[in-house]
């Protein structure tokens, strides 16, 4: 009889605070490997039913025998091996092939095993699949077999030395990841390993830039590094390192314990950051432009693992096509996405709020302060926006209550008020920035309180229709003024050398507000919105409002502005061009 | 013991100590329900088994 992983009820409580130590990543990691066991098993039974059975399928069977040799010899060992994300990646790419009807990789588990039993000095003979003239060995690197063919090597070894076809013949003691202290024997390239130290405490970590099954993510990996590349991932994570030890440790250990592999991704412009549910333990990252990203990226993908690792094992989410607002994107998000972000920015939210301590510099004070405060006010809204979703499961909603709940807890020393009004700005403009994008109004019910407005009728106590969401429903074009108000404190020094002539994109309302007159600003907005219905004056008109001491007036554009804006160009569109103050109090 | 102290029970069926050939001897149905409700799972949560690379 099977017994199933459970979480403990205070591992549960951690997780759910945005925390957890190295043995709740323990419960995690074990449940990963059993659910990487239990795919094995579904991929060894489709292998059973192949007749005749192929090349592939036996390679597959002389791996799982040799899984099973080593497994017997070193159990930790192979449960390493397994819980690797290549071995994740693979399995899970196995399901969705065997779903889809196509036949899964079985030839791979060959290499898995053979980079098992190497290491162990277990003797072995099987094929393996060459993939553009290199045998991988996932976790240890990859043997150059020939130049760019695909097919099949026999490999053999006696426990000392590993044969590769008929030419190529290695001591198994070379066959280990690059940690850089050694030249790479003939026909072996190691993966790069990391091991950052500091104050003691070690992480080793793959970079992982040539397996197939970790380029998985929206970014292509990074692959075949050079050695200065490697040198300065090195550093890169080194210095991450120290400062998540030296200040993190809450986070520094767990990743330590969680995190074996980086994949780097090939850059863009703006700094990527992913993980995969598919790949449990491997975060995928372009080259973070400083140390201090490098550990924030780590705090926020690692956040997204563990919440994987939840997943895994726990239902918190409900079946649901429903869509909503999420603070860090652009587009509406399925639930499932949102909580997923909303957990990560508790880790982000901890990791700022340690580090607006740690900073000296005043720009990189109000840099960690602005960002711990931007992200701070969200969580709130959104973990109670899941809550009256009825989109979590009575395991979920205690998740996300305890988050929460977590979040609510005050903050004894206050955020200097200029990153603090940042904060709430850029937080502002991007929920109203999606509002009018994405929310769209009954058109009917638009019209008759147009009507009503002309009419001088009052509004009364109706209640105001709701909105619905309707992906791109609107374009709004206010993305320069958008990336100033955020260069405040994303790059302060930048932001300071530049003048409104410097952006010539920016309208000159825009101009008014981004330099800080925001009484000429609310004119501007107002007698640019008298002359045409612009969504993005709206929003300028809303946030210059917000930056002027409070009137009865202003709570209605953060409330209603997908109304505003529809009503008012409902009357322009009839030729009639309403004062947006007056229309907006007439809302109140 | 409170609700709230008592362990969570996963769906993943605890697989550490069985053998790789004991593990090759379970039949299809042992572990049906189990893969069953982990396919489920990817699909309710909105990451289809064909495109799992979303991020948040």
């Amino acid at each position: 009889m099977l017994t199933t992983h459970s979480l403990s009820a205070d591992a549960f409580a951690e997780l759910a605070s945005g925390a957890g130590d190295t043995a709740v990543v323990g419960q995690l990691r074990a449940a990963q490997l059993s659910k990487q066991l239990m795919l094995l098993h579904v991929v060894a039974r489709a292998a059973d039913r192949v007749d005749p059975p192929s090349r592939a399928t036996a390679a597959f069977r002389a791996a799982y025998q040799l899984l099973a040799q080593a497994r017997a010899a070193d159990p930790g060992a192979v449960a390493q091996a397994l819980c690797l994300p290549h071995v994740g990646s693979w399995a899970h790419d196995c399901l969705a092939a065997l779903d889809s009807g196509a036949p899964p990789d079985f030839g791979y588990l060959a290499a898995v095993a053979a980079a098992a039993a190497v290491p162990l000095g277990i003797g072995f003979e099987l094929d393996a699949p060459v993939r553009g003239g290199r045998m991988p060995l996932p976790g240890l690197g990859a043997i150059q077999v020939a130049a760019s063919t695909d097919g099949w090597v026999r490999l053999s070894s006696d426990g000392e030395r590993l044969r590769i076809g008929g030419h190529i013949d290695v001591p198994c003691a070379t066959l280990v990841p690059d940690d850089g202290s050694a030249d790479p024997a003939p026909h072996w390239r190691g993966t790069p390993l990391i091991r950052a130290v500091a104050d003691g405490q070690a992480w080793e970590v793959l970079l992982e830039d040539a397996d197939p099954y970790l380029d998985r993510f929206a970014l292509r990996m990074l692959t075949g590094l050079t050695k200065a590349e490697v040198t300065h991932w090195r550093q890169r994570i080194q210095a991450a390192w120290e400062l998540l030890v030296r200040h993190h440790e809450w986070a520094a250990g767990p990743i330590a314990a969680g995190v074996p592999v980086v994949v780097p991704l090939v850059p863009r412009s703006d700094h990527d950051s992913a993980t995969s549910p598919a790949a449990f333990g491997a975060i995928a990252t372009s080259q973070p432009p400083s140390p201090v990203i490098m550990a924030e990226t780590l705090v926020h993908e690692f956040q997204h693992i563990k919440l994987c690792g939840v997943l895994d094992m726990l239902p918190l989410i409900k079946p649901s096509d429903e869509r909503g607002y999420a603070p860090w994107r652009d587009d509406p998000r399925p639930l499932g996405g949102i909580l997923q972000g909303v957990y990560a920015f508790t880790g982000i939210v901890r990791f700022w709020n340690v580090q607006r301590r740690v900073e000296t510099e005043p720009d990189a004070i109000l840099h960690a302060s602005a960002l711990y405060e931007r992200w701070r006010l969200e969580v709130d809204p959104v973990a109670g926006a899941l809550l009256s979703s009825d989109s979590l499961t009575a395991t979920g909603a205690r998740f996300v209550a305890a988050m929460r709940e977590h979040g609510r807890r005050p903050e004894a020393e206050p955020v200097p008020a200029e990153a603090a009004q940042s904060a709430r700005e850029v937080a502002l403009d991007h929920r109203l920035t999606w509002q009018l994008m994405h929310v769209t109004c009954d058109a009917a019910e638009v019209a008759r309180l147009a009507a009503a407005y002309q009419c001088g009728e009052s509004l009364g106590a109706e209640s105001l229709p709701a909105g619905r969401i309707e992906e791109d429903n609107r374009k709004v074009d206010s993305i320069p003024r958008s990336r100033l108000l955020a260069m405040r404190f994303q790059d302060p020094g930048r932001y300071q050398r530049l003048s409104a002539a410097d952006v010539p994109e920016l309208a000159p309302a825009d101009a008014l507000l981004v330099c800080g007159d925001a009484k000429a600003a609310v004119a501007a907005y107002r007698a640019a919105l008298l002359d045409k219905p612009d969504p993005a004056a709206w929003i300028g008109l809303a946030l210059a409002l917000h930056r002027l001491p409070a009137t009865p007036t202003r709570p209605v554009f953060a409330a209603h502005l997908p109304l505003l804006y529809e009503v008012h160009a409902c009357m322009a569109r009839g030729g009639s061009h309403a004062d947006p103050l007056e229309l907006a109090a007439w809302f109140q | 013991m409170s609700q709230q102290k008592q362990e969570l029970n996963s769906v993943i069926p605890d697989l550490r100590e069985l053998s790789l050939e004991r593990l090759a001897e379970l039949g299809d149905s042992v572990l049906a329900h189990s893969i069953a409700l982990y396919r489920q799972r990817l699909k309710e949560t909105g990451m289809p088994l064909n495109s799992f690379t979303a991020r948040i």
